[in-house]
């Protein structure tokens, strides 16, 4: 029994080695840039790093990243001037795009069609929603008043949960030392992408599940009554985020993927003269897929889609 | 639970150390720890379906007993054996059955031109592995009226023959006369047995979590949107769909005797690499052999097997091979996969090559297999891809939809999975998989049989590697064979 188990460890451990070995020299995880809050608090990835990121199983979408002198995934630095034309793209993780290389980003896209007579900036950064959104923009308003055309990408399902901002602990918590040391085992970050740990995870919240007291047993379902209060909380977000912060409703514009926004939402954004740039019915029509396979990011045709969407209307302009 | 789940990966290092260090050298603590952890896993399920295993037990244990009191009067001993009989397949009958009988006559009378509403059909979960189960347990008072078998007077023993965990839900479905006397024997720790248990577990996970999971949502695809594909892509999904269902009932199988190695127990060998069976009576040797066995000692040789004429011999393989498809499920399908094999073995028979492959496997004696037995495999391997389309269509009418489509629609065209995988994986990984299969193809029993433990190293990290690369949280985990 004892040579069972001795043989068993040392089999354990060094398959793990073996496969560390594997995982870092096909570059199959994932490189993770750090983050930090800057003194005008506003998270953002630490300046001047570099990358990959890597989407599947088999590196089935594998792409560099590139963080400027400003903290924002982007081939340029971000030097808006009064005599150029500049676009600000604001946004979460669609906007940042690790998903695809750097240098043929939506931005990039956008400036491609433009013959490079514009430049875009893509202030983008996994998470962010309408108040990281709308206090970056307040913060560096020194930069964005010189900027000519601000859009800024908005879920409603998932970007007007506060009426304020605040610094997300819970993200910079993945900036702890422990989280650091881990992110170096390239093995558990490559498990961790492909879902290899969620049967465990969920193995243990299932136990975890089965031995409390079931303290929520008054939780009532959500019905359609919720559904609308629900709307209209984050409609009265939307608007208390937008007396906080500003915004200029003559520069600015959303990015909205309009079948998957409450018609409410969209008749409030009318009513009250906010422009938005529709992009879902574009995607859904699009013969090709426009997400990766592993992850709902754009792809390339989807970034292509939406840059298009976006130069229509600055043409119009 | 399933094998291949978190839950398993708990499960079964506790019943090791218990078993092993708790209950080390007390034979009937172990198997009352067999039996406990055995209800416990099939319990998880659905406890209530526990009565069903009890109830077969108990009937089986009492029948074997009567059986073997009334040896002398053959009439008392044959009425007890179809009390067995009866109730298992009354058992099968109303769980697996009932609804297929009520639904086929209905039908049949609306042929007719009768309306009758379908007001009979129940809404009843069929109880998983009652098929194999139920075999089991038929066979060992079958196995005790042909006095194969001394009926065993400790119920705990028998109990835990019925439900032993490993081979309970998809089998191997095991006589009496091997397992039963595994269990009522001592067994002792064996160091090369616990290591060749956990190297046929690894390999079975390999085969289920890779070679049948992973193919699983491009044969779903194919099958779900047949009528929009060209033949190609037809052909080629029924053929992925081969080697997905062989991953994953060999896989089981694999698992389960590695399993039971680790408690010390020998299973049955039920897949001995039926992908190079050279006609379809090979074929039959190495694919599901427990219940083929099952169906040939209890079913072809009580009829008088090929002993008699040559049409009675047909009648009898008939028989074995509708029955077989029947076994398999409820639905005109599995009848139309058995009587087509029927149909393609009977020619075998009467050639007289039914058994010339019995004690051999392809390339016997050399390194490379010939030109004739290379066309051999590939044309029985396309004679059992072929009655696939029957085993994985949802009905028989899809079926022949299926093959009208491959025939009305015959021209290349590249496929591409809706959600964009890249195929190319695929087809290397089965290429990479027959290969390697080929290497191992004289002893299913290790797949990892190489001297140099470098490169048995290198092939566990290897496919620990790959389980890892084909992994996918989304995909349905459970086996094709528990349905049965």
């Amino acid at each position: 029994m004892k040579k069972l188990i001795l043989k068993f460890a040392l089999y354990f451990i060094l398959i793990l080695l073996a496969l560390e070995v594997l995982v870092r020299v096909f570059h199959l995880a994932k490189d993770t840039p750090s983050r930090y809050v800057d003194e005008f608090e506003v998270e953002k990835w630490k300046p001047n790093q570099e990358g990959f990121s890597v989407t599947g199983n088999r590196r089935q979408n594998f792409s560099e990243f590139h963080i400027n002198d400003k903290g924002f995934n982007s081939y340029r630095e971000f030097k808006p001037t009064k005599e150029g034309y500049e676009i600000a793209l604001v946004g979460d993780s669609f906007i940042e795009g690790f998903h695809q290389n750097y240098y043929n980003s939506i931005g990039k896209k956008i400036e491609t069609i433009f013959k490079d007579t514009v430049s875009v900036y893509e202030y983008g950064y996994a998470g962010y929603d309408f108040a990281d959104q709308l206090h970056l923009i307040n913060k560096y308003s020194r930069d964005f008043e010189n900027i000519d055309l601000v859009i800024l990408g908005l879920k409603f399902t998932n970007d007007l949960d506060r009426s304020k901002y605040e610094v997300m602990t819970s993200r910079l918590a993945l900036e702890s030392p422990l989280n650091r040391s881990l992110k170096k085992i390239k093995l558990l970050v490559y498990l961790k992408n492909i879902g290899a740990l969620n049967p465990i995870t969920k193995f243990f919240s299932n136990i975890k599940e089965s031995l409390l007291v079931k303290r929520n047993t008054n939780k009532k379902e959500k019905d359609s009554t919720d559904h609308i209060e629900d709307i209209n909380k984050k409609i009265d977000n939307f608007k208390s985020l937008i007396d906080l912060y500003g915004f200029d409703k003559s520069n600015y514009y959303l990015l909205i993927e309009e079948n998957k926004t409450p018609q409410q939402f969209l008749k409030y954004l009318t009513d009250n003269k906010f422009k938005y740039i529709p992009i879902g019915e574009k995607l859904n029509s699009s013969s090709k897929n426009t997400t990766l396979i592993y992850d709902k990011h754009w792809n390339n045709n989807g970034r292509e889609i939406v840059a298009n969407e976006i130069s229509k209307v600055v043409k119009k302009l | 639970m399933l094998f291949n789940s978190v839950d398993f990966a708990v499960f079964l290092p506790v019943v090791f150390v218990l078993y092993w260090f708790v209950f080390k050298n007390k034979l009937k603590a172990q198997n009352l720890l067999i039996l406990t952890a055995s209800y416990f896993f099939y319990g998880l399920w659905d406890w209530r379906f526990l009565f069903l295993i009890l109830a077969s037990t108990i009937v089986d244990f009492f029948v074997g007993i009567f059986i073997n009191k009334y040896e002398s009067k053959a009439n008392k001993a044959k009425l007890w054996l179809l009390v067995s009989i009866i109730f298992n397949l009354s058992l099968l009958g109303f769980f697996k059955y009932y609804n297929f009988f009520v639904g086929s006559f209905i039908e049949m009378f609306q042929f007719f031109g009768y309306a009758i509403k379908s007001t009979w059909t129940l809404n009843i979960i069929l109880p998983v592995g009652i098929s194999f189960y139920t075999f089991q347990t038929m066979s060992y008072s079958l196995d005790i009226y042909y006095k194969r078998l001394r009926p065993t007077s400790n119920f705990l023993n028998f109990a835990a023959f019925v439900s032993f965990f490993p081979q309970l839900v998809a089998g191997p479905i095991e006589r009496a006369s091997n397992l039963l006397i595994q269990i009522e024997n001592k067994r002792s720790f064996n160091y090369n047995q616990i290591v060749s248990g956990l190297k046929l577990i690894l390999w079975g996970l390999f085969k289920k979590l890779v070679i049948a999971d992973a193919l699983a949502p491009i044969v779903d695809d194919v099958f779900n949107n047949y009528n929009t594909y060209s033949a190609s892509t037809l052909i080629l999904g029924v053929t992925l769909f081969s080697f997905q269902v062989y991953g994953d009932f060999s896989g089981y199988s694999d698992i389960a005797i590695g399993t039971s190695k680790l408690f010390g127990f020998e299973l049955m060998s039920n897949f001995k690499f039926p992908n190079f069976s050279r006609n379809v009576a090979e074929y039959w040797q190495r694919w599901h052999i427990s219940l083929s066995t099952w169906f040939r000692h209890y079913i072809y040789i009580p009829l008088g097997g090929s002993r008699k004429s040559k049409l009675v011999s047909i009648r009898n393989i008939s028989i074995v091979f509708l029955v077989s498809g029947f076994w398999h499920g409820a639905n005109w399908t599995f009848i139309f996969w058995g009587a087509f094999h029927a149909v393609a073995f009977i020619p075998v028979f009467l050639l007289g090559r039914n058994a010339v492959y019995k004690n051999t496997v392809i390339a016997q004696n050399s390194y490379l297999p010939s030109i004739k037995e290379v066309f051999q495999v590939f044309v029985t391997f396309a004679i059992v891809t072929f009655s696939r389309i029957f085993f994985r269509s949802e009905s028989i009418t899809a079926s022949f939809n299926f093959i009208k489509q491959i025939a009305t629609n015959f021209h290349f065209e590249n496929y591409n999975h809706p959600l964009g995988y890249r195929m190319i994986d695929y087809y290397i990984l089965i290429l990479v998989f027959v290969v390697y299969e080929f290497i191992i193809r004289k002893d299913e029993r290790n797949p990892f049989k190489f001297k140099s433990k470098i490169v048995r190293f290198l092939i566990y990290t290897v496919i620990i590697f790959t389980i890892l690369l084909f992994f996918d949280d989304g995909v349905d985990r459970s086996f094709i064979y528990f349905q049965f």
